[in-house]
């Protein structure tokens, strides 16, 4: 299937995103700040104005970076959705929520109201619900941002595994080269609103792209003694 | 004192619902809007803040004067007028309080729970809950000043027994006439019906948390 488009071009303000095409199944957005990751993710998923024809499954789901979620507990928020999107009876949606959010590790936050939650926590409400509503395509906008770094790699095998067992297509928007080599096959860099490389994952060694070397060079190796001085 | 607490209470609640008929789409759409004239609206609110209930209540009985611009409608010294004027009184109010409610909400909410497949109608009603409780205070708000003012609704109804007599009016007299007695049940009563509103407001905004 695969989340595909043609002559997309998409308008923030002054950018411009100008994508010919794009085909991927489960594609990594990479380049530095203010590249187009976003505006492309939000131009594939149909939540920002753009022309063009792109094509996506008909359920999708999305993780932003910064979550925003409704009044009332974080059991409720997720059910809610569940309830609207799949059409189920309340009490079936609340026992999928529940499964859903201890699957993020917020089991013994339910009943919490969602707006006390931190960032993190939002981020981990934000996976529940969208996974919780079977989406055959995940719209991902730095999903892992503000999560506790020993939590991460379990979220990152929570939708790897769903990907991998339900075959979903993946659009993942990340500064972090672990969260693509987790979730996705094929690398596509942007730089000012246009598509400079696409090409798989492992490869990504061979494109000559400054962000990419940078990214590259600082995923293998992270220095944790900067030498000389001693605490 | 039934008839005139009940009037009382129509004319409030006939100006508030008339006011946010007008004042929150008009927020709705100083908030989420694209035109400039916006912002022409937005000083129309936050000016009308401060509108001295006299200067409206003489406009509007000027215009319904018999001899005024409207005369042969016949309104002046009928609920009516005076439901118009308190409309026009409490209308920057509720926009303006309609506003603040409505930009503490989200932005991308409404962008998130689309991203979420959640259909259009559901993403509606999920935004209105969350908005409601800051556009409940915004009417209890205009309803209270509404029911407080007196000079308007004494210049535009007349202050008639049986017909225009209001709980803020017929204190007024009460006190000119020395009945304190009367006075203070009148002032009572209006204390209670504020009351009252207000406890209904705060349960559904207690509900809605």
């Amino acid at each position: 299937m695969g989340v595909t488009a043609r002559e997309l071009v998409a308008r923030r303000g002054t950018f411009v995103l100008d994508v010919p095409t794009f085909e991927a199944g489960r594609a990594a957005l990479l380049g530095p700040n203010g590249a187009g990751k976003t505006t492309l993710l939000l131009a594939l998923h149909g939540l920002i104005p753009a022309t063009g024809a792109v094509d996506r499954p008909a359920r999708s789901a999305s993780v932003f970076a910064r979550p925003s979620v409704l009044r009332g507990s974080v059991l409720w928020n997720v059910a809610t959705i569940c309830e609207a999107v799949l059409d189920r009876g309340f009490g079936d949606a609340r026992r999928r929520a529940r499964a859903a959010l201890g699957d993020v590790g917020l089991d013994t936050m339910i009943d919490t109201d969602a707006r006390m939650l931190s960032t993190g926590q939002r981020q981990r409400l934000a996976i529940a619900r969208a996974l919780v509503v079977e989406p055959q395509a995940l719209f991902l906008d730095e999903p892992f941002a503000n999560v506790d770094a020993d939590a991460r790699p379990a979220l990152r095998a929570l939708i790897a595994s769903y990907v991998e067992r339900t075959n979903c297509d993946v659009v993942l928007a990340t500064s972090f080269l672990a969260d693509a080599v987790a979730l996705c096959r094929a690398a596509v860099i942007l730089r000012d609103g246009r598509v400079t490389h696409i090409g798989a994952i492992a490869a990504l060694g061979t494109a000559n792209d400054p962000y990419v070397r940078a990214l590259l060079a600082e995923a293998a190796a992270v220095p944790l003694d900067r030498g000389g001085s001693s605490c | 004192m039934t008839g005139i607490a009940a009037l009382s209470v129509a004319v409030s609640a006939v100006a508030t619902l008339v006011a946010a008929a007008f004042a929150i789409p008009g927020a709705l759409w100083i908030v989420h809007g694209r035109s400039r004239l916006r912002t022409a609206l937005l000083v129309l609110f936050t000016a009308g803040l401060g509108l001295p209930p006299v200067a409206v209540g003489l406009a509007v009985a000027f215009t319904f004067w018999r001899s005024g611009p409207l005369g042969s409608w016949d309104l002046l010294y009928t609920p009516a007028a005076m439901a118009i004027a308190q409309t026009i009184i409490i209308f920057p109010l509720i926009g303006t309080l309609g506003v603040i409610a409505l930009r503490t909400s989200d932005t991308t909410l409404s962008m998130q729970l689309a991203g979420l497949g959640v259909p259009r109608s559901r993403r509606f009603l999920l935004l209105a809950r969350e908005v409601a409780p800051g556009l409940a205070a915004a009417l209890l708000a205009g309803f209270g000043r509404a029911l407080a003012e007196v000079g308007a609704a004494q210049m535009t109804g007349g202050n008639i027994e049986g017909q225009t007599r209001v709980l803020t009016t017929a204190t007024m007299l009460s006190v000119g006439k020395a009945e304190f007695g009367g006075a203070f049940s009148f002032v009572a009563v209006l204390l209670g019906i504020m009351a009252v509103a207000a406890g209904i407001a705060m349960a559904l905004q207690r509900r809605w948390a």
